[in-house]
């Protein structure tokens, strides 16, 4: 259902009912209206000088009707058949015997109601009048207890008839005009006690229901150019802006899908450039492993060749095969720890993590590959456990980066020690040291950057792109360690992880001591 | 009697190589290549049970929430995701240990033996580490027997080396608890004492100088 079309609805809804409300409320006022004008009627006449006589001498032909213009409840006449037995002369001036006409009409034009016409009754409720008609038994109820008596719910009936019928108590007892039964009618037509008689109210009702589906007409408008304006927009990715005109709510609808068009285009500007970074990286990955697989390949094929030969097992062979094994994994692992703190906001999964046992893995993880390089791992760990709050995962990835790198840049015979210290004001210290090449005082600032590697190693190890100096440095940055790079005296790399511990209670308390 | 370990791996190879691995190592696997509950029959006599997490029809995480309703038997858990989550929720279900994928054969029967190594069980002064004998309360060291004169600090240098038999420990530490906190020089001052006590127990090579550390005391001979 469109806009135009509810509102339409909704008016008729709302107006109409109250109409219908009006209309009854105004028929009841004119019944109400009618009775009293009869009672006020019946009581002047019978009160007037000599009214009560008059009755009294003749009350089989006292009553008829009220003279016109002298109140509400006058009779036109409009069914003369039914009401021309009920037709009384009235009392004064024009006595029975005078034609059957009807009152001259008045001249404002506005419908009168038929003639008002009373019968007079006795104490006992019988009329001397033969015409009187016979009365009604809540009437005859309701006389016995009160001066006036109509009909009870008589609101009821002035919905569906214009009839008025009251009975009224003379102030005496006695004689054949204790009781007077006056009927009469409302005005005929619908209105006209609170609503005017014509229905010229209707028209500024009319009048107001077209004007306001008029002022709607330029809104429904301005709306249907709006969402055209918006579906042009996202069908074109939300590269065009949604245009804006005026202040009021139809503005503001604009200027808030103007907004969300803006938020959607960075968005997807955001999502592009991440997975453009996501290719390249997925690209430089896959390069990455690519070259350790091809030479693991050609390892393999020259052991296999010098098996078939009947040749002596090349063990360099083997242990560069194994380094390359070694590399590849190094590299997946650190494509996913890459891809977990490259999201915008990394969610860290911290809880106390116990360093010597993550040193232990660390240590366990590269021995293999160390002792076939020959190269001397050792690592220390203090005697009671030293907590950190980290994740995990990425701490342990950093640190075996390091020591992955102090490895492989290292050179046969070499040595690589992991101390993990506590020092003063509750802090830790993980010193990575080795007896290698080491890195230039000029390029220790650029190690961490990514694909940044030294010339030295860079023509020892001509593959990968240093990402895991920079992952540990991502990683110590997001947990708030300090990464400290140094070249010890004797040469090599130093390479220490600071930070805060966590105080043992804590550490007791949360996790096993193997985090 | 050899240590019986249950390996539950679904992957043919992998569970091929670990098997000849661990029964190389002197252990008596048993292989299950599905996950399914461990019954109280099958967790009993079990040394260890070294478990992967992802296998086909259950996960391992549930087959751990199982045995750890009714059983200690340490569990080692195999990863190949390297999530932090999986590995809490592992040992926070009382997985003593795991693994990410790939390892090396040898790193894991490493770890085997790591949480399989029985603490020594030491009489209450007298420790023996390899050919060494150190009797705490009467400061009394023998070497396959015999007696070795020692000074106080040499005594305190092997001591507190035979505290953690294997385990290297730092100049730094060896120095502040052998020398006292604030001797002048103390490290060089330490190495001259682990030379003369080296002299004084060789032929054996109990003591090892380890790069960039300090000091391990041998716990088997020197290769």
């Amino acid at each position: 259902m469109n806009l135009r079309l509810r509102l339409a609805l909704t008016t008729i809804a709302v107006t109409i009912p109250m109409v219908v409300v009006l209309v009854l409320f105004d028929a009841v006022a004119r019944h109400r209206a009618a009775e009293e004008a009869l009672v006020g009627y019946t009581l002047t006449r019978m009160q007037e000088p000599g009214g009560r006589d008059r009755c009294e001498a003749d009350p089989a032909h006292w009553g008829g009707e009220l003279p016109p213009g002298r109140g509400p409840p006058q009779r036109e006449g409009r069914e003369p058949g039914e009401a021309s037995d009920l037709r009384e002369r009235q009392g004064e001036g024009r006595e029975r015997g005078e034609p059957r006409g009807r009152p001259p009409p008045l001249d404002d034009g506005r419908p009168r109601g038929r003639p008002a016409v009373l019968f007079a009754y006795d104490a006992a409720l019988r009329s001397a009048n033969p015409a009187a008609p016979a009365l009604g038994e809540p009437l005859v109820a309701a006389i016995a207890t009160s001066e006036v008596a109509t009909w009870p719910r008589s609101w009821v009936r002035s919905w569906v008839s214009a009839e008025v019928e009251v009975l009224v108590r003379m102030p005496w007892d006695s004689g054949p005009c204790a009781r007077v039964l006056a009927q009469g009618s409302t005005v005929p037509g619908w209105l006209g006690a609170v609503l005017p008689p014509t229905r010229i109210w209707l028209t500024p009702l009319v009048a107001l229901f077209a004007a306001v589906l008029l002022a709607m007409g330029p809104i429904v408008g301005r709306i249907r150019r709006l969402t055209e304006a918006v579906r042009r927009s996202a069908s074109a990715g939300y590269a065009s802006a949604v245009p804006i005109d005026g202040d009021d709510e139809v503005g503001q609808l604009a200027r808030a899908f103007e907004a969300a068009g803006r938020e959607v285009r960075a968005q997807l500007a955001a999502k592009d450039r991440r997975e453009a970074a996501l290719r390249e990286f997925l690209a430089n990955t896959t390069h990455d492993v690519m070259i350790p697989l091809t030479v693991l390949q050609g390892h393999l094929s020259e052991l296999i060749e010098g098996a078939s030969a009947g040749a002596a097992v090349d063990r360099g062979a083997l242990v560069a095969a194994m380094g390359e094994a070694h590399y590849i994994a190094a590299i997946v692992h650190n494509l996913a720890v890459m891809a977990k703190i490259d999201a915008d906001a990394p969610r860290l999964h911290r809880e106390p993590v116990a360093m010597g046992v993550l040193v232990e893995r660390v240590l366990a993880r590269h021995r293999p590959i160390a002792r076939r390089l020959q190269v001397e791992l050792d690592g220390a760990v203090p005697e009671s456990p030293l907590h950190v709050d980290a994740d995990v995962t990425l701490l342990e990835q950093a640190v075996s980066n390091v020591v992955y790198n102090a490895i492989r840049h290292n050179r046969a015979g070499g040595h690589v020690a992991v101390l993990l210290e506590g020092i003063a004001g509750d802090r830790f210290r993980l010193r990575v040291v080795d007896d290698g090449p080491g890195v230039p005082a000029d390029e220790l600032a650029q190690l961490v950057e990514r694909g940044f590697r030294s010339d030295a190693a860079r023509t020892r190890a001509p593959d990968g792109q240093g990402l895991g100096l920079h992952i540990a440095a991502r990683v110590a940055a997001l947990h708030g360690l300090e990464l400290v790079f140094d070249s010890p005296p004797g040469g090599g790399l130093q390479v220490d992880f600071i930070g805060p511990r966590v105080c043992a209670e804590v550490a007791d308390s949360t996790q096993e001591a193997h985090l | 009697m050899a240590e019986r370990v249950l390996v539950i791996e679904d992957d043919r190879e992998l569970g091929r190589q670990i098997v000849l691995h661990l029964r190389r190592a002197g252990y008596e696997p048993t292989w299950w290549t599905e996950g399914r509950a461990i019954a109280p029959e099958d967790a009993a006599g079990l040394a260890l049970v070294i478990l992967d997490l992802m296998l086909p029809g259950t996960h391992g995480l549930d087959i751990l929430r199982d045995l750890r309703a009714r059983a200690d038997v340490p569990v080692l858990v195999l990863s190949a995701r390297a999530d932090t989550m999986d590995k809490v929720g592992a040992l926070k279900l009382g997985a003593d240990d795991y693994m990410t994928k790939p390892f090396w054969p040898e790193e894991l029967v490493e770890r085997v033996r790591a949480r399989l190594r029985r603490p020594a069980l030491q009489r209450d002064d007298t420790l023996t580490v390899g050919a060494l004998t150190i009797d705490r309360a009467r400061r009394v060291v023998q070497v396959r027997g015999r007696a070795v004169e020692l000074t106080r600090v040499e005594f305190d240098f092997l001591a507190a080396l035979a505290r953690r038999p294997g385990a290297a420990l730092t100049r730094a530490w060896l120095a502040e608890h052998v020398l006292g906190p604030d001797r002048e020089g103390s490290e060089r001052t330490l190495d001259v004492h682990a030379s003369r006590l080296r002299k004084k127990l060789a032929p054996e090579e109990c003591i090892e100088t380890v790069w960039g550390i300090g000091y391990r005391l041998r716990t088997e001979p020197a290769p």
